[in-house]
């Protein structure tokens, strides 16, 4: 991070349209190293960074949220552009870098216009030429400059081309221009419907004379351009330009938004973007896993056999592999997001779910929060800051945790495990199938629920809006999006992983104090059995034990007992710390030829509650575990961040109250049902 | 005069008019729908809703409700 704090490093803030390119550009002039900043209280983000050492300009550089226009439609929109005129830390800034489409002048000088009109010393960089290029159109820069008043640059973002002329005019501008008049927001005039038709009127013109058609799409030499350039060209015909959608992106839309078969495509598409989350991520996951055990395994052996030891194996090393369980996943979740926003699909899947969605109070907008929260909550609630609707935007983080996160597969599947008869395993895929399609089905259900009580969740009666532009499709660039994936795991990481870290800290002291070395009848034992009953021992009498025996009376109805309880007070750190932390409790070891799994399914089939000499899991209770981790909001980083993005305790508290206690409810009728129906 | 969401598949009209009074107005004339400009109705989902629009050569997805805003002849 190299963010200069000096009041004198002047300061240029990267403004434009959405899909105007102004995300890669401030990806290229930073360098991936800037940091994520809210708005002093508020949840709208911005990013800022020092320019690349290597541009040898010293600046700091602010990427904003895209707008549309200097008019604010939501009060996150309101605080980007008051933030514009007077940045709360930084203040004003000395120089804006507006991104504008070539292909889509027409609209996007609107911002320009508006932020010209409001006395910002501005520069343009022109961004998606190839798009314009494939319209057999070209701008003539020179007429374009003249027309606005200000410097106009084409640029590449995404190969860097002309990167150099755009950073050399800065560096200019920035060294030349001292801006004598303040801009001002009221001086716009912005929010009379007039002023914004002449604008347009204005803007037409303009564009009627610097854009041109030619002969070529951009290959080889283009005489009509040169001579645009020198003034040359032949008397103008009374329109020049005609708008045209991208032809490649109208046979696609054929297939991809066709009325029937569009959604047919839509399902395609999801399915496989969730086969290749959970069979990619699978076998990574697995190796993350595994070397993390080998890891603890190694220092625990290193160490000796003491506390200090046991800190470090269990409580750290432990601790961090269960946040980088998740990373595989996190990653491919978002390198499939990337390809599908870059490709131009993102916007098309929101459009295509806008309406059922709508009937449940979400917004089209929600899709993409949504599918994050396949793979983790927290970085799907970060995503649901792109819902100018306040209340659809809360009611999507509200049913966020529903979603079938990655952390609760671990779990699933040593439940599900302890489910099937060895001769029919494959059946564990489809009964994961149908634990996913049970979870979307409830969480609608509840998301409908939920939408009844809406004006108690949130008061604020905002106009309900689907506008969203369709971008044409365009090939990924790989790079790229692998840079913006980077970013994002990042971003995971640094919310999420202290909290988890912290937790699974906190649950080691638990599980190990205070009975440290506990005595016990060593006669006959060999060395590891030893200190596996040492093991036991010591956490039958620990403070988790006293937590677990506390929550008994909660935990019998639902046929489980306080080591079930414990467990699931430990899933709080995260959810696949259940999995673990029976694995602790029903003191399963690694040193015989079964794997981990296997010896645990052992422990538990043979597990009693109390000395009843009754099961503890049966096939009733294990499905009562499945259901109660359908509902239960247990993930403690997805409360804090649900606090951060709503802005109040409310929100959070509801969640944790309303779903645990669904999942509660659930699991007893389902552990007493089934029961009552001879299933024990 | 029709409204906007009132377009046929592939019916290309142009704009009479935006309705002022709806909330969405201002975006709607903001995103590039405005009196004078030919549209083309090139998507209608299997919903119905929300439709796709070509206009000033962009394709601009919007809620039929707010469509209904936008006057064309």
């Amino acid at each position: 991070m190299n963010v200069q704090t000096t009041e004198k490093i002047p300061l240029i803030t990267l403004i434009g349209p959405p899909n105007s390119g102004k995300t890669t550009l401030f990806n290229y002039l930073s360098g991936k190293n800037y940091k994520t900043v809210n708005y002093p209280g508020a949840t709208v983000e911005y990013s800022i960074s020092g320019l690349q050492k290597k541009f040898n300009i010293n600046a700091n550089i602010i990427d904003s949220p895209g707008i549309v226009s200097l008019n604010a439609h939501s009060p996150d929109e309101k605080i980007s552009i008051d933030a514009l005129f007077n940045h709360p830390l930084y203040g004003q800034p000395n120089l804006l870098v507006v991104t504008v489409d070539s292909s889509q002048l027409s609209r996007h000088l609107l911002l320009v216009r508006q932020l010209q009109n409001a006395g910002f010393n501005i520069i343009v960089a022109l961004t998606m030429n190839d798009l314009l290029k494939k319209k057999y159109q070209e701008i003539s820069l020179s007429k374009l400059r003249i027309a606005l008043g200000c410097e106009v640059i084409l640029i590449d973002g995404r190969t860097g081309e002309g990167i150099n002329t755009l950073l050399n005019s800065v560096s200019q501008n920035i060294s030349t221009t001292k801006t004598s008049i303040k801009p001002e927001p009221d001086k716009t005039v912005i929010n009379d419907r007039q002023s914004l038709l002449n604008i347009y009127k204005e803007i037409e013109q303009i564009e009627n004379d610097v854009v041109f058609e030619t002969n070529s799409n951009g290959n080889g030499f283009n005489l009509e351009a040169a001579n645009s350039e020198l003034n040359l060209l032949t008397p103008k015909p009374e329109r020049k330009t005609k708008y045209t959608l991208d032809a490649t992106t109208l046979k696609i839309d054929k297939y991809l938004l066709h009325p029937k078969l569009g959604s047919v495509f839509f399902f395609l598409i999801m399915s496989v973007t969730f086969a290749s989350i959970f069979w990619l991520a699978d076998p990574l996951m697995g190796l993350v896993d595994d070397f993390f055990a080998i890891l603890s395994t190694e220092a625990a052996s290193l160490l000796g056999n003491n506390w200090f030891s046991d800190f470090v194996s269990t409580g750290i090393i432990s601790g961090t592999g269960s946040v980088l369980v998740f990373l595989p996943q996190i990653l491919i979740l978002f390198l499939i997001l990337g390809l599908l926003e870059d490709s131009g699909y993102l916007a098309r899947g929101a459009m295509i779910v806008d309406k059922p969605l709508s009937k449940i109070g979400l917004n089209g907008k929600s899709f993409v929060p949504m599918l994050s929260g396949f793979a983790c909550a927290i970085p799907a609630m970060l995503a649901a800051r792109t819902i100018p609707n306040k209340r659809e935007r809360f009611l999507t983080i509200f049913i966020l945790p529903l979603m079938s996160c990655s952390a609760r597969l671990p779990v699933y599947a040593l439940l599900i495990a302890f489910l099937l008869p060895a001769d029919k395993l494959w059946l564990g895929g489809i009964i994961l199938a149908a634990i996913y399609i049970f979870s979307i089905s409830s969480s609608i259900i509840i998301a409908g629920i939920l939408n009844k009580f809406k004006s108690r969740i949130v008061k604020e009666e905002d106009n309900s809006s689907f506008i969203i532009e369709l971008p044409a499709y365009r090939k990924p660039k790989l790079n790229f999006i692998l840079m913006n994936s980077y970013m994002n795991v990042k971003v995971y990481l640094q919310k999420a992983g202290p909290v988890i870290l912290g937790f699974s800290i906190i649950l080691w002291f638990l599980t190990y104090f205070p009975n440290t070395n506990p005595e016990i009848d060593t006669t006959g034992l060999t060395e590891t059995e030893i200190v596996n009953a040492k093991e036991v021992e010591r956490l039958s009498t620990s403070y988790a034990a006293d937590l677990g025996k506390i929550i008994q009376p909660v935990m019998t109805p639902i046929g489980m007992d306080w080591r079930v309880g414990v467990s699931l007070i430990a899933a709080f750190a995260a959810r696949e710390v259940f999995v673990s932390s029976l694995a602790l409790i029903f003191k399963v070891t690694d040193d015989n030829e079964e794997t981990i799994q296997e010896s645990m399914l052992m422990s538990m089939r043979e597990a009693e509650i109390g000395d009843t000499g009754k099961k503890l899991f049966t096939p009733a209770t294990i499905t009562g575990l499945i259901v109660f981790f359908i509902f239960a909001l247990q993930c403690l980083s997805t409360v804090a961040v649900s606090r951060k993005e709503t802005g109040s305790w409310r929100i959070p508290i509801l969640q944790v109250v309303i779903f645990t206690s669904l999942a509660y409810f659930f699991a007893f009728i389902t552990v007493n049902g089934l029961r009552a129906l001879g299933v024990s | 005069m029709k409204k906007a969401s009132e377009l046929k598949h592939g019916e290309r009209l142009t704009i009479s008019e935006i309705d002022f009074t709806h909330p969405s107005s201002q975006r709607i004339l903001e995103i590039g729908f405005t009196p004078g400009q030919e549209i083309e109705l090139i998507v209608r989902p299997f919903f119905n809703d929300p439709l796709a629009f070509s206009v000033r050569g962009s394709l601009i997805a919007i809620r039929k409700d707010e469509a209904d805003c936008i006057k064309v002849a």
